[in-house]
């Protein structure tokens, strides 16, 4: 009877796995993917107006010292720090930044984090070895440290934020894709696949890898969210995001110098650093449930 | 003496159903179940009949949810199961009545050693320190053929007749009245399923435990069973003595079971299974459900499920067809 | 068992040496020369070559990597370029304050993880297991030193009940800073128990186990979690390096002198050694941890103990 039962509920997930749209069905069952996917499109659409509503140089850095450490109003709803700017425009100012390096360090893992993968599952032997050995290096050594030492090695700027975290990010790509690449490696299709003459490349691409891009794509959803994280955390030590610029990790670090008797000013960045991660941890865990019913509970 | 506790099991009318999000599977619909001491009733139907379920709700194990279980009376040795506490319970478990499950391979704690699980039962029933405990779990191991100084070793270490052999020794451990053998041979190799039947019926006679075998082999049933109820889609629909079912089929999905067997005197012989599939237990039709697959069907067929009747003191069988004055089946017939 | 312990043991030496060759590397192509740093503004070339050699920056990367290897195998680390103390030293100062940092944050992760991970599948579906998976959810998109700042705000600043920094309050200086740690990683834990056993939760070695008279609480706790363990001990050995990362960030909020503090400050100053030492000795103290964090599997699950004596 039990077997029955999981009968019905594996061919009902079957049917819905299909193709993209089946995905988006599935997902959008999932209220927690869709306040996830809200709240990240409320976060692009801050990113991409901010511009348009202040000036970077007047409204952002200007310092406006009459006007310091003032306590949320109407005039200023997160009151302003401790140079007199507006800490509600700098917070929304500061959604491109954590969003673009979120995004780009997560892209340079994905493209760099696949290809080794993809290789090191395919070519085998000592090039998987030393691969996967250099993988196990990076992740024991604890990846905010890593991203601190890259840093520090090439000088503090954005580019050079994107690129740290994007390698502390990597490891997690190069395992999935080569374990995805092990499993299927042998399967008949790819040995059919070659005995019709295709090329190797091409059979990686067309055989291989869209075994594992929902894996890939969950991962990558997930690891945003991180690298948003990692990124405040290396500016709020002062080796991210370049001051004046309203990062929130480096916000939060000036705000905390006046922690006792403004508080306020170490809540708001932090609170957007939360929701931007949070939204993206629930489209991955939407996301996972959707392409992988196996996981789901 | 009532007339409950002639019986070690005493079951009236239970409906099992599982209430998941596609629908209500309906698992077991009204059976009674009355097994005397030191009887063995085998339970025969296909896979999805509800023998299992059956198995577990007497044990009071039917996950819920989504298990939902309803009884009229449900008695083991005249002892009211259905209003026991769980505490109370899970000293009938075991103790009372004690479950042998279908596949050794996976009702086996890989973390734990073999001596470690049989002795706990002992600790739980006897209340044995867990020193005399695994004492006493090697003398079951030797009991069930197995050497003692193997229950220090954990179940990876064991083949699959070996673990049916543990599984064995645990459910028997502490001399259970009456012992439910949930198709206990099915996982195994032939050579090795004779050998655990042969051990399974030397150890009941010895403790005068009663059983109910669980199966869909009616070779089995043939070689253990002194009762055989034959169940299809949730309902009993033919019981009697071994002799009855066997020698005096009434029913036509019974007949069907034998017709799909193979003749060894008669290799040249068709088989002739039984026509389509179990219905779907989320919507069984409203008649007998065993009519759209049934050669004998009639229109009387489709309106209500039949109640089992009696034809003899020992013999009954749930088909419209019977009401048919002079109504008998092929094998019936020939026999 | 001993030969498997020994075998890891030593395959932890070429891994050690890669990374210390990674770290050497990464922080050698540092933009400018570390000797401007040190010696005084009028310095003339000779003297500038002459602290060179003197630091140990003559010659190739690789040599410069040798000769470091070299000292490192005889437990040298080579001299801070800013305290000028010795590296090894130092660092085995900071080190047992950052352990018992991790000492506490891995304790309160776990007595808060494995509970909670266990009602929620016990429970499954019900308003325990949302509330906590809600929770889990808000502990892993929390940035843990925006956690730190606000416990500061509420339990330090707002109630007074430790305090907000430093290391002079005993046990109760470490409660905060193991909180910002431990909140990331015990709702990382409570996802894996809670997934983990919910894996376990359908075995039928757990329906053999009820049907054996076992009480419903010890099928669960003894039955079901020793299978459940190995997935939450993977997640827990994973993530020590996290918590050791983690405590970089906790040891700046508060002001904690452990290594985190240590490797931050060097950074800043462009003490090369120190950082390249720090890192070295972090990740041989992270792969000892996974190295027993295996040898447990062993003692939990007698099938890979079986694997390993093979």
């Amino acid at each position: 009877m039990e077997a029955v039962i999981k009968q019905k509920t594996i061919s009902k997930q079957y049917k819905k796995r299909s193709a993209l749209g089946a995905i988006w069905r599935q997902l959008r069952k999932n209220k927690g993917a869709i306040i996830g996917l809200v709240l990240v499109l409320f976060l692009i659409i801050m990113a991409l107006i901010s511009p348009l509503i202040f000036d970077y140089k007047a409204d952002i850095t200007a310092q406006n010292l009459q006007e310091r450490l003032q306590s949320p109003s109407a005039a200023h709803w997160f009151g302003t720090d401790d140079m007199g700017r507006d800490v509600f425009a700098r917070v929304m100012y500061g959604t491109r930044y954590s969003l673009a390096v979120g995004v780009v360090a997560v892209l340079i893992a994905l493209a760099v984090g696949v290809t080794l993968g993809a290789a090191a599952g395919y070519v085998g032997g000592v090039f998987e070895n030393i691969i996967m050995r250099v993988c196990d290096i990076f992740s024991s050594l604890p990846s905010v440290l890593l991203a601190i030492a890259v840093v520090s090695a090439m000088g503090k700027s954005t580019v050079n934020l994107m690129i740290a975290v994007g390698i502390a990010s990597m490891a997690p790509f190069v395992r999935i894709t080569r374990a995805a690449v092990l499993t299927v490696r042998g399967e008949e299709y790819v040995e059919s696949a070659r005995a019709i003459g295709m090329q190797e490349g091409k059979i990686v691409l067309t055989h291989i890898l869209p075994n594992c891009v929902s894996q890939i794509i969950v991962q990558a959803t997930l690891r945003v969210g991180q690298a948003i994280i990692a990124a405040a955390q290396l500016s709020f030590l002062g080796l991210g995001v370049p001051a004046p610029a309203p990062e929130w990790g480096s916000m939060l670090s000036a705000g905390r110098s006046y922690i006792r008797d403004y508080s306020y000013l170490t809540l708001y960045p932090g609170l957007a650093i939360m929701l931007a991660v949070l939204s993206l941890n629930l489209i991955g865990d939407g996301l996972r449930d959707a392409l992988d019913p196996k996981l789901k509970r | 003496m009532s007339e409950t506790e002639k019986h070690i099991l005493d079951v009236k009318n239970l409906v099992v159903r599982y209430e998941t999000e596609d629908g209500i599977v309906r698992a077991i619909n009204g059976i009674d179940i009355q097994l005397g001491y030191k009887q063995t009733l085998g339970l025969v139907g296909e896979t999805g009949a509800g023998k299992t379920t059956a198995a577990l709700s007497i044990l009071r194990l039917v996950p819920s949810p989504p298990g939902v279980v309803e009884c009229d009376l449900l008695h083991i040795d005249g002892l009211d199961i259905l209003s026991l506490p769980d505490h109370k319970m899970e000293e009938v478990r075991g103790k009372e009545v004690s479950m042998i499950f279908q596949d050794p391979m996976t009702v086996l704690n890989p973390v734990f050693t073999v001596g470690e699980q049989i002795a706990e039962s002992l600790e739980i029933h006897e209340h044995l320190s867990h020193k005399d405990a695994l004492q006493r779990a090697e003398s079951m191991l030797e009991l069930v053929g197995i050497p003692g100084s193997r229950a220090n070793e954990y179940p990876h270490q064991f083949s699959g007749g070996m673990k049916q052999r543990v599984v064995i020794a645990i459910a028997l451990a502490c001399s259970p009245k009456l012992l439910i053998a949930d198709e206990p041979t099915t996982a195994l190799d032939v050579t090795i399923q004779a050998q655990v039947l042969e051990l399974m019926s030397q150890l009941k006679d010895k403790y005068d435990t009663s059983m109910i075998m669980i199966t869909h082999d009616l070779g089995i049933v043939a070689e253990v069973c002194d009762k055989v109820a034959v169940m299809y889609a949730g309902r009993i629909v033919e019981q009697g003595l071994l002799e009855d079912v066997f020698n005096h089929t009434l029913h036509p999905y019974t007949e069907g079971l034998f017709n799909s067997l193979p003749n060894v005197k008669n290799r040249t012989a068709m088989l002739k299974p039984i026509r389509g599939l179990m219905p779907d237990p989320t919507n069984l039709p409203s008649g007998c459900a065993f009519a759209p697959r049934c050669n004998y069907a009639t229109e009387a067929c489709l309106g209500e499920p039949p109640a089992l009747r009696a034809v003899s003191d020992t013999h009954s069988v749930a088909c419209a067809a019977y009401n048919t004055p002079g109504f008998h089946i092929e094998k019936g017939r020939d026999a | 068992m001993h030969r498997y312990i020994l075998k890891r043991l030593l395959m932890l030496i070429p891994v050690l040496l890669c990374v210390a060759f990674v770290i050497f590397a990464i922080m050698n192509v540092a933009d400018g020369d570390p000797v401007y740093s040190v010696a005084s503004a009028d310095a003339t070339p000779e003297e500038l070559d002459a602290l060179r050699k003197e630091m140990g920056l003559d010659g190739s990367l690789l040599t410069r990597y040798f000769r470091y290897i070299g000292k490192m195998l005889k437990g040298d680390l080579g001299t801070s370029y800013v305290s000028k103390r010795d590296v090894m030293k130092t660092y085995m100062e900071r080190l047992p304050n950052t352990l018992k940092l991790a000492s506490l944050t891995m304790l309160i992760a776990v007595g808060m993880s494995i509970p909670l991970g266990i009602i929620a599948a016990v429970h499954q579906n019900s308003l325990k297991d949302t509330a906590s998976m809600v929770l889990a959810l808000l502990g892993l998109s929390m940035p843990n030193f925006w956690l730190g700042l606000l416990l500061i705000i509420v339990f330090s600043l707002g109630l007074g009940w430790f305090p907000s920094g430093g290391y002079t309050a005993g046990l109760k200086s470490l409660v905060l800073p193991a909180f910002t740690i431990g909140a990331g990683l015990a709702a990382l834990m409570t996802r894996t128990t809670r997934a983990s056993m919910l894996d376990v939760i359908r075995q039928d070695y757990l329906l053999m186990a009820r049907a054996k008279g076992v009480s419903e609480r010890k099928v669960i706790r003894k039955h079901a979690l020793k299978n459940a363990l190995i997935p939450i001990i993977t997640v827990f050995g994973v993530q020590f390096s996290n918590v050791l990362g983690g405590s970089v960030l906790a040891e700046t909020v508060f002001s904690w002198p452990g290594v985190g503090r240590l490797v931050v400050d060097a950074i800043d100053q462009r003490d090369i050694p120190t950082v390249t030492g720090a890192l070295v000795m972090t990740t041989m103290l992270v792969s000892i941890v996974n190295l027993v964090v295996d040898i447990i599997y062993a003692y939990v699950d007698p099938r890979i103990k079986a694997q390993y004596t093979k």
